[in-house]
């Protein structure tokens, strides 16, 4: 039975062929894309690994890592030789600087992996991108902030991406034992938990592509289900013939399952051999500010067996769902019975959604934060659902209108099928739609979260170098030293220099002060001088004659939600500190250049320099240049997944509708016949499915986009920014990739329907 | 049955005496039926009356089975427009087609003509049936579909022996 | 035996289209050889021969569908076998209707909309086209079906539908190829009539093909092909 199953299998003629061809095809694209994607997720779990050691911390974390911790000092348990430890984290020309300070504390020093030794005071160790950049860059825009000579290269074993920038200084423990935030260790983080301070994302980046990729592999199971139906009544009435035959049931089953195999096996086969070519490819896509070696590409033998036999089986589950409208009893289907409608309680999940998001806009959000989260999951949840269950009824009452008041034959039979089976119709679509409402929202947020938060080129803010303090009351930075003031003031290039210092309780404030983010509880504001404000005009304006003014603690303390556009039109209360600016903490030294990249470089190296530990530099706005590029990759990676949905929807809808020519084969060709042009198909093949991919990802790239803002407004009190070029150009092309492959099933209608074909049979 | 008729066509090939006719009559057209002896006496002797046969001379050892008879010019002429003719589709058609067909075939003749001559003339006569049931009572269609059937299965029936004419040919002439 | 004169057969008619030493292989397989017939205005002719015989070839040389290897064919007097496929397939458009076996309905199409499909292609607007198609349905038996999806009517509804569908554009030359083939002889027959009343009544030409007897007796004669070539069973030469 087996070897004649096979043998149906291979010789059954062209049109069987072309079914495995195209289910094999199908099966293939699913497991590459898995593969693809874990191994993406393995290797960025090396490369996290590798750079596991930057994020060992000496004592328990209070706030936010970046800034260096001020926490209370634990004396390490007596071991082998601890040592001192504290990293903290730069900016140069918005990449990430990672900067170790270690001292030790007597022979036999815990040696920090990827260096021979640990360096001694005015010593250091660079990673060799750092290094090549400390050569080539003037001392005054980099060297500067790191004393020392450099003894040697850090290895690239320690490194998670050989471009990084790492830098391990050694300091006396005297030196060290001062600063707050570091203290001692023995030993060095090694688990991919939260590895070091630039991938505290990885691991929800491993997430989101985990996310991405299921949300990718809907329209892979739709393609593999449309494959599956081209020709699947010849194929029913084939079996049934065998069936009537004498063949037994279990035969059938025999001969039905070698065909399923084959066409499993060789898509597995052709899906490894896709994930071998490509994964060369994938070290040029950037992740997370760094690309992947090809060595870190990697799949373990779990990997490939979930691989190898998940997509098979997800297949056969889509398989007989697929097939439930093609049922062919023995003796054959005589009569075409049309199928139940959908009904119109479908579309309250959508509606319902809507709504929801759209109260929060108006009567604010929940109070706490875990209101909040389940708030605009719900709401989301709903919409998305909404959306694919909504569909075929949509399309049903927008198909019936135009069947019903058209003139054009075209029009009418296109519109007539699309009512008749608005779920067949939608199936083909339907990945699309989760695909491309879950990254138009991600991209609609990312692109105004960029545009306001961001510091965009140009603008006031990105010539604006911020030296963020740690926040909290404990702020022992008490004035910045006039040394410091004035080694700024003499680059070349400075224009105004300010220093935001933590408004005392009782300031008084005349009215108000904005918030521009607001994110629940009560935080400090900053208070400035008006004469200094004036000189750097990115952080706002003061009301005329006001000597000072009290800024929103956005400003203040929390660059990256910071809208940073709003700040600088916002005009800042005026107030009346008792005792002048004296003695009140520092938070924020703003200094207003005139955007060289010189400039920039050499005012944050005397910032570092001088303040190395205790606070962080940035440009204004942007002062987790990381999660700034995480994000646009982010927003990259979501294009692409549109780009990729969008060509494999096109795919399975030329499936479909070459199944559905066949189908009609007979009315069409009688119809030519009979003196109907070949145009008028054409037409059809055009409404029917062109039509529903465009309004489908036209309509839910919208409320992907309606539902991002309505987010926005709510959340961050802003609105939506228009998407950049990149958008337009990959949902363009993807949409005329999608629209050729519809094409190239025109010759295939022209050849099924000639009338010259129409013979009795 | 026309027995008269083919007994003339008989006698066309050849003359026969009575027995011989009989013989030849019931192996070829009598299958179920033979033909009595007294019916083939009484047949040839009112042809003879009417001139279409004529008896030979009597040969020794009496009676009518002892004459030989051939045909004459008149009877020729009245077998060959009998031949010729298409049959009234009355009930037993097919025995009558069936016997001009094999007379053909003996003869020598093309019978393909003949059964389109007979094609020819029912399906006019189904033409005007077809009228009558289109204008006429109900009593009238129904005859007309009995009619109209059987006229069917005679051209079916037309078409399988063309299809068999060779074979037919062949195993008449042998 | 005389043959009645009827009274058609005084009535002198134009000949509307023929077919002259037409001939139309299927690669190595000849169809028609030298097919000749001529076809009157007004008349109904029925195409017979047993299957395989090319009278479905010859019905398809004679509305434009294939173009004949060799010979013309004629639709008062123009060839229209030199047309482009653009050309006959406007003229079948707008001179020709069909009937074919079956399967010629669109099924998720409603009965109405199917009738109004030469119309609706020929460029008439929709209500107008499909108040001419419900003209039919009375006229031909199958009031109340108009809304009946196609694919849901029984074979003798179809066929109806079908034959309206193949009247409701006016053609000059009704083609039938087999209307009644999938039909039981009872039903058949109410599909002739219709036909045959249709045709009367409007003076539409009818090129019958069918290798029954009893649904070519509903024609005015018959031609039968034999051999890749017509002939008439009267005078077994080879005739127009």
């Amino acid at each position: 039975m087996i070897r004649f199953g096979l043998r149906l299998t291979t010789r059954g003629g062209k049109e069987s062929m072309t079914r495995l061809v195209v289910m094999a095809l199908a099966v293939s694209v699913g497991v590459a894309m898995l593969l693809l994607t874990m191994a993406t997720i393995n290797g960025l779990g090396r490369q996290n690994a590798r750079g596991a050691w930057m994020a060992t911390t000496p004592s328990v974390e209070v706030g936010n890592p970046h800034f260096g911790h001020r926490g209370p000092q634990v004396t390490a348990p007596a071991a082998s030789a601890p040592i001192w430890w504290i990293v903290s984290s730069q900016d140069f020309e918005g990449q990430l600087v990672v900067r170790v300070d270690v001292a030790s504390t007597g022979h036999n020093a815990l040696v920090p992996p990827g260096i021979a030794h640990l360096p001694g005071p005015g010593q250091y160790y660079a990673s060799p991108a750092l290094a090549t950049l400390l050569n080539t860059t003037p001392t005054a825009q980099l060297g500067n902030r790191f004393a020392g000579t450099e003894i040697g290269t850090i290895g690239s074993a320690a490194l998670p991406s050989p471009k990084d920038l790492v830098i391990v200084v050694g300091q006396r423990a005297k030196t060290l034992s001062k600063i707050a935030g570091a203290g001692t260790i023995t030993s060095f983080v090694t688990s991919s938990g939260s590895g070091g301070p630039d991938s505290s994302g990885t691991t929800g980046l491993q997430i989101i592509l985990a996310v991405l990729a299921l949300v990718l592999l809907f329209p892979v199971l739709v393609f593999i289900g449309a494959s599956m139906r081209l020709s699947a009544a010849r194929r029913e009435q084939r079996l049934a013939a065998i069936r009537l035959a004498g063949a037994t049931m279990r035969q059938v089953t025999v001969i039905a399952t070698v065909e399923a195999l084959v066409a499993a096996i060789a898509g597995v086969v052709i899906g490894f051999g896709l994930y071998l070519a490509a994964a060369p490819l994938l070290v040029h896509v950037p992740f997370a500010g760094q690309s992947l070696e090809s060595g870190d590409l990697s799949i373990g033998w779990i990997d490939a067996i979930i691989a190898a036999i998940g997509v098979p089986c997800a297949a056969a589950v889509v398989g007989r769902f697929a097939l439930e409208r093609v049922h062919v009893s023995p003796l054959g289907v005589s009569r075409r019975v049309t199928p139940q409608p959908p009904r119109v309680y479908r579309v309250i999940p959508l509606l319902a959604g809507i709504v929801e998001l759209a109260y929060f806009v108006s009567a604010g959000r929940p109070g706490s934060s875990g209101g909040q989260i389940e708030g605009y999951v719900l709401g989301f949840f709903l919409v998305m659902i909404g959306l694919v269950l909504a569909g075929p009824w949509l399309t049903m009452q927008g198909a019936k209108i135009m069947a019903r008041r058209t003139s054009r034959v075209s029009v009418l039979l296109a519109g007539r099928r699309l009512s008749d089976n608005p779920r067949g119709a939608f199936r083909a679509v339907s990945g699309l739609i989760l695909a491309i409402f879950v990254t138009s929202v991600s991209v609609g947020v990312i692109s105004t979260i960029i545009t306001d938060h961001g510091a965009a080129s140009g603008t006031l803010a990105s010539k604006t170098v911020t030296d963020q303090f740690a926040f909290g009351p404990a702020n022992s930075v008490p004035a910045v030293p006039s040394s410091v003031l004035s080694s700024l003031r003499s680059i070349r290039g400075v224009r105004g220099i300010t220093v935001v210092y933590v408004a005392p309780n009782d300031l008084k404030i005349d009215g108000a002060v904005p918030h521009i983010n607001n994110l629940g509880g009560d935080l400090q504001y900053g208070v400035v001088s008006c004469a200094h404000l004036v000189t750097t005009p990115a952080l706002g304006t003061c009301h005329a004659g006001a000597d000072f003014a009290a800024l929103g603690d956005d400003i203040a303390f929390e660059p990256i939600t910071k809208s940073v556009t709003i700040a600088a039109s916002t005009t800042w209360p005026t107030a009346h500190p008792t005792a002048g600016l004296s003695g009140l903490p520092v938070q924020l030294i703003a200094v207003a250049t005139n955007g060289s990249v010189s400039t920039i470089n050499d005012v944050e190296t005397v910032l570092d320099s001088a303040f190395p530990f205790e606070s962080m530099t940035s440009l204004f706005g942007n002062a987790n240049a990381k999660a700034s590029q995480l994000l646009s990759e982010l927003r990259t990676t979501s294009e692409v997944v549109i780009l990729a949905s969008l060509l494999i929807a096109g795919c399975s809808l030329a499936v479909a509708m070459a199944a559905g020519v066949s189908e009609r084969r007979r009315p069409f060709s009688l119809m030519r016949l009979s003196g109907a042009p070949l145009s008028v198909l054409q037409r059809m093949v055009a409404f029917e499915t062109a039509g529903p991919l465009l309004v489908i990802a036209v309509g839910s790239a919208l409320t992907g986009f309606v539902t991002s803002d309505l987010f926005l407004r709510s959340q961050l009190g802003e609105t939506l920014r228009p998407p950049g070029l990149a958008y337009y150009l990959i949902v363009g092309g993807g949409l005329f990739g999608a629209l050729a492959m519809i094409g190239s099933t025109l010759p295939l209608l022209d050849r099924a329907t000639r009338p010259e074909g129409a013979r009795m049979e | 049955m026309s027995v008269p008729f083919t007994l003339l066509g008989l006698l066309e090939r050849e003359p026969s005496h009575g027995y011989d006719l009989k013989r030849d009559y019931d192996s070829y057209f009598g299958r179920s039926k033979p033909l009595p002896f007294g019916q083939v006496y009484a047949t040839l002797a009112r042809l003879s009356r009417d001139g279409k046969v004529v008896p030979g001379e009597a040969e020794p050892g009496d009676g009518p089975d002892r004459k030989r008879y051939a045909i004459t010019p008149e009877g020729r002429e009245e077998f060959e427009t009998w031949l010729g003719e298409p049959v009234e589709p009355e009930p037993h058609l097919q025995t009558i087609l069936f016997s001009k067909v094999v007379l053909a075939l003996m003869l020598g003749r093309s019978a393909e003509k003949y059964l389109d001559t007979q094609r020819a003339a029912h399906l006019q006569r189904m033409r005007s049936l077809t009228e009558v049931k289109r204008a006429g009572s109900l009593i009238d269609v129904l005859l007309a579909d009995h009619g109209l059937f059987h006229l069917e299965a005679d051209l079916r029936w037309i078409d399988m022996t063309a299809a068999r004419l060779p074979s037919l040919a062949a195993a008449v002439t042998s | 035996m005389s043959v009645e004169l009827v009274a058609s057969d005084v009535r002198p008619t134009a000949t509307l289209i023929q077919a002259i030493d037409v001939a139309y292989d299927f690669g190595e397989t000849p169809a028609l050889r030298g097919a000749n017939v001529s076809i009157r205005e007004g008349e109904i002719l029925a195409v017979m021969g047993p299957s395989g015989s090319g009278k479905s070839t010859l019905l398809h040389c004679l509305a434009g569908i294939l173009v004949p290897k060799r010979g013309e064919i004629r639709l008062s007097g123009q060839r229209i076998d030199t047309m482009s496929e653009d050309e006959r397939s406007t003229l079948r458009r707008d001179t020709f209707g069909f009937v074919f076996q079956f399967g010629q309905l669109v099924p998720e199409l409603t009965a109405e909309e199917n009738v109004a499909l030469p119309l609706l292609l020929s460029g008439m607007r929709r209500n107008d086209a499909i108040v001419h198609a419900r003209e039919w349905f009375e006229r031909l038996g199958i009031g109340g079906l108009e809304r009946r999806r196609s694919g849901e009517l029984s074979g003798g509804q179809a066929q109806r539908v079908a034959l309206a569908r193949g009247l409701v554009a006016r053609p000059k030359i009704l083609f039938a190829d087999e209307p009644t083939g999938s039909l039981d002889s009872f039903t058949g027959e109410v599909v002739m009539e219709l036909l045959v009343t249709a045709a009367r009544d409007d003076g539409t030409t009818v090129v019958l093909v069918t290798h029954e007897p009893r649904v070519a007796a509903y024609a005015d004669r018959e031609v039968v092909v034999r051999d890749g070539l017509v002939t008439s069973l009267n005078d077994h030469a080879t005739s127009t």
